[in-house]
């Protein structure tokens, strides 16, 4: 029943095109009546409960959705991307009171597509991604990642960051193996880093190496495993966390109306907000070696949820059955994309 | 029971608006479920449009019928409203969001601040309502939403949801849609065919089924064409604390003994309480202050040494095939302090549970922990120590551990070694004991008193002290000075660990050996292994992965264990990234400065033709 999707990213009705958070809060602050109003409503959202039933606040809350602070979005890996969505959520948590299923997402939306990806990748390996059945995919990718200076430094940055023990009860720092693992996927092309974690196999060797490739042990693993609805409570305390796992729901939603069952069809952008999430509390990761069925899920379980059950499956859901990452999955390993006009 | 109120079966409710609809169409159903019999439901909606979530606008065009929940237009939506709509909608599918409100009274005050709501998402599709023969029969039964729904458990029987569509019934009056509720037998659900209602027709008990999964199956006929959908409909049953504690297998005490474990955190007994209900370990904090246990007593020192640490988790038991889930509350009894070695009582500390929702009598159960704190005896085992010496040791030779009776059981107990001399000019030995170690090692401390020839056996007073008590104990050493004194070779190293060759590893001493020459360790040679080959000073304690507190006193020891610097070659860092865990091939070290590890490909040769000429 979906009518034709308008273009992203353009103002078919004339309104201005959403600046980023940053830009807009230094046109706000130019503007006395909107630099005052903002500064209320962070007041406002100081003591989060009164928001909605305060009239000052409404009042900012009113003034504000005419400013251009109110349609900004951020870019990923930006130059001050925690400013920009903290500029973003000061104004976005009024409003949703944390309670959502799905957040909207504070990102761009991205319009390049996997065959961008695929072109380069086959510039570099010198061979058509599409004949190279036989070999281990994801060895081929961490040697194209070695013979790339930037790839190279970042990868065994991270992997020596998460490697290394601390002492005799602390395997290692989670901490900065997250941070190393954000640089690596934040710094390094797409071409290498979705080659190394979305690379197809065909047997379990291959399975395990693309599973061990953020170093699980570290990065994903835990002595507990805590209840998935309570690791969303504290992924939405920190802003980017938050930011990425709405772009992952964004992107990556099952969609009914699309034959690839992802969001207008694109296999990029949901790949993008998947490997968006590594490196935060909810790092997703395949859970087993198993080279042809691919099962994916952050490091939490449903047990203890109590009458939530049903809401905490549904989230787990989106990541362990989750048809639009599993197509946007397989399609990059088999260097297929589907060809929908943006 | 505690009274929840009415509520709604589902969360959220979803429907298509299409352009120039005309007001008064049909667009959702929504249902509400009662608490108690009698209650009427009275539903409203929030004046507000939520758009893309954060942008808000007046609702002009939606309205709800007060008594049935019927959500309908009450203006048509032009292309300009919808353009209105649509700005600063980033998803491809302009959404919006509307709050219903649920009310037992007539509403009053139309405001959107009441804890029972439910949320319509409306999708706005900026084309003409389709004609309902290009719909598929997908789309002519039901929604994209799943047919998902919750019932709460020990409320009364009524009617939750409406399978026919009333966007689709009032758009597509020429077909014929029916539906059925598939595998309804015994089950306490009934359809209604007239009315497409389903209803529940019991009091349900989460604690015998939690869930229910029934097919609702539709057919289309279209003249002489049928066509039948069938989608999942499922029912999850809510719990309330509607079930007490209770003990697996009546046991209600157990033995909680203090010995030798004497530490501020330890653990002494636990005991488990189950309950059929579930708890949510989210948020957690609520749920512990909703399941409490304290201990009873007026004794202040019992309140200060103790502390009940409780924890639950989710088990699940099958009362009659169905599988539910329910809670095992676990309670240990945690030290809350380090107790001294002198203290000695026994007592019965008891623990009140208390499931503080449960509105029953048997609400509470008591558990007994049957305490027994026993002293312990500072004392060495009944002897004197004697350690032989080679004369050709060398500082930090390691050459025993001194140990008071259990000391290796202790835990939270602090006891130090120290030595006292009595001859003090032949003092050539010192004590050292690490932070969390329970014994003290004894090293060489001066190497050149064990060559002078009037030492020949050192006596020593060793005295232990507990921290805490100070109680002490004392025994009596002996060191025997053996083994004659052993020409020193020339430019051999300071470290055994620098030798690279077994040859030259044997020829040489180094800090830390027992006998004035180094050991060889030959390793297995295969690949980055634990076993490496290796120069110590002594195979049995280093390498052994540990830096220990006499091998950390200087570098040259034991680098192997205690290296911080860089490690050339294939090899696997130690615990907190000191010394070499596991090496390739043979591993050596210059002392503050680089290990390596490598693979000696050239075998020793015997002798070579230069080397015969030599000779």
């Amino acid at each position: 029943l979906a009518g034709p999707p308008s273009p992203p990213g353009q103002d078919p009705h004339g309104w201005r095109v959403p600046v980023d958070c940053v830009r807009a809060n230094e046109l706000c602050a130019a503007e006395p009546s909107c630099s005052s109003r903002y500064r209320t409503l962070r007041q406002c959202l100081a003591g989060r409960n009164t928001m909605l039933a305060n009239k000052e606040c409404q009042v900012a809350l009113e003034v504000l959705q005419e400013s251009p602070l109110y349609d900004c979005r951020c870019k990923r890996g930006m130059k001050k991307e925690l400013q920009c969505l903290q500029i973003y959520w000061s104004i976005h948590l009024g409003l949703t009171e944390g309670e959502e299923f799905y957040e909207a997402s504070p990102y761009e939306p991205v319009t390049s597509r996997l065959t961008d990806i695929f072109r380069l990748a086959s510039i570099f390996s010198g061979m058509d991604p599409a004949t190279t059945s036989k070999s281990n995919h994801c060895l081929d990718a961490a040697k194209a990642c070695n013979l790339n200076d930037n790839c190279k430094r970042l990868r065994s940055g991270y992997i020596s960051t998460c490697s290394r023990e601390i002492s005799a009860t602390e395997h290692c720092s989670r901490r900065k193996c997250h941070k190393a693992l954000r640089q690596f996927f934040d710094r390094v092309p797409s071409e290498y880093t979705y080659r190394l974690l979305f690379c197809s196999c065909k047997d379990q060797a291959c399975a395990e190496r693309r599973r061990q490739t953020i170093v699980p042990s570290c990065s994903y693993e835990d002595k507990e495993k805590p209840n998935c609805l309570d690791l969303r409570k504290v992924c939405r305390t920190d802003h980017l966390c938050r930011s990425r796992l709405a772009d992952f729901h964004a992107n990556c939603q099952t969609s009914f109306q699309s034959p690839t069952s992802c969001p207008g069809g694109n296999y990029q952008a949901c790949l993008g907000s998947y490997a968006g999430l590594i490196g935060f509390d909810m790092t997703p990761n395949y859970v087993d070696a198993s080279p042809t069925s691919i099962t994916i899920s952050p490091w939490c379980s449903c047990k203890g949820s109590g009458n939530m059950e049903e809401e905490c499956e549904k989230f787990l859901r989106d990541f362990t059955e989750n048809p639009c990452l599993r197509n946007a999955i397989q399609a990059f390993g088999n260097g297929t994309d589907v060809n929908l006009s943006p | 029971g505690v009274a929840f109120g009415l509520y709604f079966p589902r969360k959220d409710y979803s429907e298509n608006v299409y352009v120039d609809q005309p007001a008064g169409t049909p667009l959702l159903r929504i249902h509400a479920l009662r608490d108690s019999h009698g209650e009427v439901a009275h539903f409203h909606l929030c004046q507000n449009l939520i758009i893309s979530r954060a942008r808000s606008h007046e609702n002009n065009w939606f309205q709800i019928r007060e008594k049935t929940g019927l959500l309908y237009l009450s203006k048509s939506l032009d292309r300009e409203d919808f353009n209105m709509l649509s700005v600063g909608n980033w998803m491809p599918l302009s959404k919006v969001m509307l709050y219903v409100f649920l009310s037992s009274h007539p509403f009053q005050e139309k405001e959107c601040d009441s804890a029972t709501r439910a949320t319509v998402f409306l999708s706005l599709i900026n084309a003409t309502a389709p004609a309902c023969s290009s719909l598929t029969a997908r789309q002519l039964c039901f929604t994209e939403m799943d047919l998902s729904f919750h019932i709460k458990e020990n409320k009364p029987p009524g009617t939750f949801h409406q399978l026919q569509l009333p966007s689709v019934h009032h758009l597509c009056q020429n077909l014929s849609i029916s539906y059925k509720l598939l595998a309804a037998e015994g089950m306490p659900f009934r359809y209604n065919e007239n009315t497409t209602g389903v209803s529940v027709t019991q009091r349900l008990d989460r604690e015998e089924r939690e869930r229910y999964e029934l097919i609702a199956k539709c057919t289309v006929r279209e003249g002489f064409r049928e066509m039948q959908v069938e989608v999942p409909f499922l029912v999850n049953v809510l719990d309330e604390d509607d079930s007490p504690p209770f003990l697996p297998n009546g046991t209600d005490t157990a033995d909680a003994v203090v010995e030798f474990n004497r530490k501020e955190g330890t653990v002494l007994a636990t005991l488990t309480v189950y309950d059929a209900d579930t708890t949510p370990i989210y948020p957690l904090e609520s749920s512990r202050k909703k399941y409490t246990g304290t201990i009873i007593t007026d004794d202040p020192w019992i309140s200060e040494t103790f502390r009940v640490e409780h924890i639950f988790d989710e088990i699940h038991f099958s009362p009659n095939g169905s599988q539910v889930r329910g809670t095992q509350h676990e309670y240990k009894l945690v030290l809350n302090k380090s107790i001294s070695v002198t203290e000695h009582r026994s007592f019965q500390l008891d623990v009140l549970v208390n499931d503080t929702e449960f509105h029953g009598p048997e609400r509470s159960v008591m558990l007994h922990f049957n305490v027994s704190i026993l002293p312990v005896s500072i004392q060495f085992p009944n002897m004197t120590y004697q350690f032989t010496v080679n004369r050709n040791a060398e500082r930090f030779a390691q050459i025993g551990k001194i140990c008071i009776e259990n000391c290796m059981k202790f835990r939270g107990v602090n006891i130090s070694y120290k030595l006292q001399s009595h001859n003090t000019s032949c003092y050539a030995v010192g004590i050292l004991q690490g932070r969390e170690d329970k014994y003290g090692s004894l090293y060489v401390n001066d190497s050149s008193v064990l060559r002078r020839p009037e030492c020949k056996e050192i006596q020593y007073a060793i005295q232990a002290t507990d921290k805490q008590s100070r109680k002490h104990t004392k025994t009596l050493l002996t060191i025997v000075l053996e083994g004659t004194l052993l020409k020193k070779e020339e430019d051999c190293p300071d470290s055994c660990a620098v030798s690279k060759h077994h040859a030259e590893c044997e020829e040489c001493g180094g800090l830390g050996v027992l006998t004035g020459r180094c050991q060889w360790r030959q390793g297995s040679g295969k690949g980055i292994t634990t076993n490496y080959s290796t120069c110590t000073p002594s195979i049995k304690t280093c390498p052994d992965g540990t830096c220990d507190v006499i091998e950390s006193k200087d570098p040259a020891v034991c680098p192997q264990d205690c290296t911080s610097a860089n490690i050339i070659g294939g090899h696997g860092k130690g615990t907190g990234n000191l010394g070499i865990r596991s090496g390739h091939g043979i591993c050596y070290c210059f002392p503050r400065q680089n290990c390596y590890c490598e693979k000696d490909d050239i075998q020793e040769q015997l002798c070579d033709d230069v080397c015969k000429t030599v000779i």
